[in-house]
């Protein structure tokens, strides 16, 4: 299946990996399960496939082995009394897939935890250890965070490559755009999914931000936010992108930064950035939704009724994760958009399936479309002819998926949706 | 010294001082390992994050509406054992007796035709989760050997606890021997299983509430 | 005393008891025994025939309340005239010698009925320093206790002293206070215990040996079946209000008054063999707990020294104290603290960012 060998497993180094982070928080996790079950009722992956070992606490099983040898109270029994097994490369390499292939870090398993464990949390603190061992999948996934880490862009785009494209996006699109001011109030950054499959979401971004009047920048030393080392358990590219996004946005001196339509990206900046710059960040954290939502509430910002029947996919980084659920109803609202909520909309939504890097993994495309399959129903049911979501990730997988479903459902972004339909 | 003076004095205070040690001592090794401060601004000030962490503990005990398909059978046969459970420690008056023994504080028992009901209910729904752990796929693929040692170590005091309320099958003394014999086995695996849940749990949900109330997310 | 050649049953007769009388009596003793009600009967008649036995009462380490309670055996004349034919040859409390005619006395009594005589011990027998800690006459009871079991029939252990130790026994035991059967192993023994015993279990047991030539079925610990097979929560009066769930929960107050049961106040009798609650006390009288006490256990071993004492309850008992239990946690947090911070130590990597 695999072209090239892959690289022998580094168990020594998935360990490292492992209990490097641990704190009081993930210990408690670790230390609370009761084995009840109830968490792979909520995982997509679980209830469409029925194969109980994507049960979401399984997927972290050596994530808490190494907790209980190396860090528990009771480590010392756990290691000399055999009490868990030691990691070995062979169980590192059966657990790949549980990681990766099948965890989108949606959350839902987190939701329904009854000893409120945040078990998505501890599926992104596992793949640390997997990503140092190795065993980031390589088709795809590492290559793309390595590339990453190289050129802070998962495609390998040059902030010189970067400028030119915004450049043409401008023209394209008829639309002014700011390209690494010295000064801005405003930091909007983009997602590598926009840059390399929606350039129009660029140009809409641009666009809302002319609007605003406010002065503002992209910044092409820090403008990709979609952060896969992130979703690759990548910690130094991690912090490398994120520190990079950081750095541009204080040398210019901004009061906003703001994330575009992706989920992991705003959660990383938004709750975690600050912590690996070590101190509050001096500028704000907004999604794009919030930012419209916030504007659109103190009056700044007018749209135009727009008269359409639609419903809304929440990426699940922005609603359950994220704490910015309310923003799209709002814009939807002062759209005027006669809004066919789906079933467990908002906080509880069912995720696309393509989250948490599954799009990228080739060999996931059958989970993905078992999850999808979901949504599918759920968007169908809806009775609207077109989806909007605030997140690339989504909107490529429920095109991927709508097209092979043989959809006649339109997907669409709101950010595109407000940027068309600004009140003069 | 006989078998029930040794239970309810000796065998009683090991039990107590094992459980105590083992309860500090998990809890200590959690608490006190490296911390970070979180430095991303708060949507919510910190009596609202306090206030949401608290709330949480509760809010959980009942999954969302969203999960009841999938899950409340199993929920529900879970609160059969646990409130039937809680009906029988805290309303029959052996034990509510053994609470003013070491406490101080007493309350008003139930009739004991309620809590034999009520501890026939526990034994069953028990049972009936054992059954589920075996022949359940998600829940063989989970349970370790602390899931079924736990397991027993809660049937043996239902079920002594059972027979000695109806003083049958042998005499008082070696019934009661018998059931606190079975409580000090509990008390000492308590701390060391997933029996402690019955602290990690109030932890557990109330640090979760707190930080998705910290990104004014839902908890 | 001296034996006398006369046969029980003419003495009652001259005494103005009619067959039918000692008949009565054998009925309400073959009754008490649990017996078969055919044995009343033989048992009368082997009564009439009975030649007076011999007793010797041997009192060592004891407070004489279980030859008081004997005393009180308030079966009127029947039982006093049973007494009056076993020839009790030796009790130091109620014989008239005294001194060296006393320990003549005991020897000849000994020597006339050798290999036939009830030895009666009240009062535990103290074996440290050698016994030094109970004399009669110079010679330390565990001394006369070696002494004189071989030529006993039988040995009757009366009250819980004689019987296990009883309260001599009670920590710290300085006297090295122990039971009859703890100091012979090769004669039959009978435990009669209670502090003190029940009066007709004694005159019971007595008029079974007179009766029938051996000792009455005992149970694991040497005690009579007939009245130690039960326990005193077997036969309380108050037992519905147990089962009921209907306990006094501090001493005259409503439920006691009521006449609840005691379990709450520490009432021992489940765990308590004894005949109280059916017998009674004072020619059936009343008994503690129908008196509004709970039942002390005294007729088991260890009594005095129960975990907890005699007002916590069975459901209860003697856990750790705060004292201890606060060394526990703070050994428990010492212990955790250790094992957290070699945890962090393995944690000590430079801050890669975001850390719960």
């Amino acid at each position: 299946m695999n072209e090239i060998a892959p690289p022998p497993v580094d168990v020594a180094k998935a360990l490292r990996g492992f209990i490097g982070d641990i704190g009081p928080n993930i210990a408690l996790s670790l230390e609370s399960c009761v084995h009840c079950g109830q968490c792979a009722e909520a995982c997509q992956f679980y209830v469409q496939t029925g194969d109980p070992r994507y049960t979401p606490i399984h997927k972290v099983e050596l994530f808490k082995q190494s907790y209980n040898r190396e860090l528990g109270p009771f480590a010392f029994a756990y290691k000399f009394l055999g009490l868990t097994p030691a990691l070995t490369a062979e169980t590192l390499t059966n657990w790949q897939d549980l990681v990766y292939d099948s965890c989108n870090m949606c959350g839902r398993c987190s939701l329904i935890c009854p000893m409120g464990i945040d078990i998505a949390d501890l599926v992104e603190q596992t793949r640390h250890g997997m990503y140092e061992a190795g065993l980031a999948p390589a088709d795809f996934l590492g290559a793309i965070a390595q590339k990453e880490h190289a050129t802070g862009s998962p495609f390998g785009l040059t902030s010189d490559t970067f400028r030119g494209l915004l450049h043409d996006i401008g023209v394209k699109y008829n639309v002014v755009m700011h390209v690494d001011e010295a000064r801005a109030d405003i930091v909007p950054t983009v997602s590598s999914i926009d840059v390399k499959t929606y350039p129009g979401a660029m140009a809409a971004i641009a666009k809302i931000l002319n609007h605003l009047g406010q002065s503002w920048s992209f910044r092409t030393d820090g403008f990709d936010a979609d952060n896969v080392s992130l979703t690759a358990g990548d910690r130094p590219g991690q912090d490398a992108i994120t520190q990079g996004i950081i750095a541009a946005a204080i040398s210019c001196g901004a009061q906003i930064l703001v994330m575009p339509e992706c989920g992991h990206s705003f959660t990383e900046m938004r709750w975690e950035a600050a912590n690996a710059y070590g101190k509050d960040l001096p500028f704000r954290v907004l999604q794009i939704t919030e930012l419209v939502a916030e504007n659109i509430q103190s009056g700044k910002l007018r749209v135009n009724k727009v008269v359409q029947t639609a419903t809304y996919h929440d990426a699940c980084q922005l609603s359950r994760r994220g704490g910015a659920t309310a923003a799209p109803r709002v814009i939807f609202e002062a759209l005027g958009v006669d809004l066919h909520e789906l079933e467990d909309a908002g906080d509880a939504n069912w995720c696309c399936g393509g989250g948490g890097g599954v799009a990228l993994i080739k060999r996931a495309q059958p989970l993905r479309d078992a999850a999808f399959a979901i949504k599918q129903k759920q968007i169908e049911a809806s009775g609207a002819p077109i989806v909007y979501t605030s997140c690339s990730g989504c909107r490529q997988t429920l095109e991927h998926g709508g097209k092979a479903a043989g959809w006649s459902t339109n997907v669409g972004s709101l950010l595109e949706l407000v940027a068309d339909n600004l009140a003069q | 010294m006989n078998l029930l003076e040794f239970a309810r004095g000796p065998a009683m205070q090991a039990a107590t001082l094992v459980l105590v040690v083992g309860m500090f001592w998990r809890v200590t090794g959690i608490v006190l390992l490296r911390r970070r401060v979180a430095h991303a601004a708060a949507r919510n000030p910190f009596a609202m994050r306090l206030l949401g962490g608290a709330v949480t503990v509760f809010t959980r005990t009942i999954p969302r509406r969203t999960f009841w398909p999938r899950v409340g059978t199993g929920v529900a046969l879970s609160y059969v054992f646990h409130v039937g459970l809680f009906i029988v420690l805290f309303g029959g008056a052996p034990h509510i007796l053994v609470i003013h023994e070491i406490f101080g504080v007493s309350w008003a028992d139930l009739p004991k035709g309620v809590v034999v009901l009520a501890s026939g209910l526990t034994l069953a729904a028990l049972l009936a989760l054992l059954v589920r752990r075996l022949t359940q796929p998600v829940l063989r693929l989970l349970s370790t050997p602390d899931d079924y040692i736990s397991w027993l170590v809660i049937f043996l005091p239902l079920a002594s606890g059972i027979l000695l309320s109806g003083e049958t099958v042998a005499s008082y003394g070696t019934l009661l021997a018998v059931h606190l014999f079975s409580v000090e086995l509990l008390m000492i695996w308590l701390p060391f299983g997933k029996l402690m849940h019955v602290a990690l749990v109030f932890a557990g949900r109330g640090v979760l509430g707190y930080n998705f109330s910290r990104k004014g997310a839902v908890t | 005393m001296s034996a006398a050649d006369a046969t029980l049953g003419e003495m009652l007769g001259k005494s103005g008891f009619s067959r039918r009388g000692l008949l009565k009596f054998s009925i309400a003793m073959t009754a008490s025994l649990a017996l078969p009600p055919g044995v009343a009967s033989a048992m009368a008649a082997n009564l009439a025939q009975a030649r007076r036995q011999s007793v010797i009462w041997l009192s060592f380490q004891e407070c004489t309340g279980c030859l008081e309670t004997l005393l009180r055996t308030s079966s009127p004349t029947i039982a006093a005239l049973i007494f009056d034919y076993i020839s009790l040859d030796y009790q130091e409390a109620l014989m008239s010698a005294a001194g060296s005619a006393a320990e003549l006395t005991l020897r000849q009594a000994v020597a006339a009925n050798r290999g036939k005589y009830l030895l009666a011990i009240d009062g535990s027998v103290p074996v440290a320093d050698g016994g030094v800690y109970s004399l009669t006459g110079g010679q330390a009871n565990v001394s006369m206790l070696q002494q004189f079991a071989p030529d006993a029939a039988a040995i009757l252990a009366i009250g819980t002293c004689a019987a296990y130790g009883g309260i001599p026994k009670a920590y710290p035991n300085p006297t090295g206070a122990v039971g009859v059967e703890d100091v012979i192993t090769n004669k039959p023994i009978v435990n009669i215990p209670g502090c003190p015993p029940v009066p007709e279990v004694l005159s019971g047991v007595l008029v079974y040996f007179v009766s029938f030539g051996r000792l009455p079925d005992l149970d694991d610990r040497k005690r009579p079946l007939a009245y130690f097979g039960t326990t005193i929560h077997d036969q309380c009066y108050r037992r519905p209000f147990y089962d009921q769930g209907k306990f006094a929960k501090s001493f005259d107050d409503e439920g006691a008054r009521q006449g609840w049961c005691l379990f709450e106040l520490g009432c021992k009798g489940p765990t308590t063999h004894n005949a109280c609650a059916s017998l009674k006390w004072n020619d059936n009288t009343s008994f503690p707990i129908e008196s509004g006490h709970g039942c002390l256990g005294c007729s088991e071993p260890d009594f005095w020294d129960q975990e907890g004492g005699f007002y916590t309850s069975l459901a209860g008992g003697k856990g750790p104290g705060w004292e201890d239990t606060g060394i526990a946690a703070a050994g428990g947090i010492a212990v955790g603290a250790a094992a957290a911070f070699a945890a962090r130590h393995k944690t000590a990597k430079p801050p890669q960012g975001p850390q719960k």
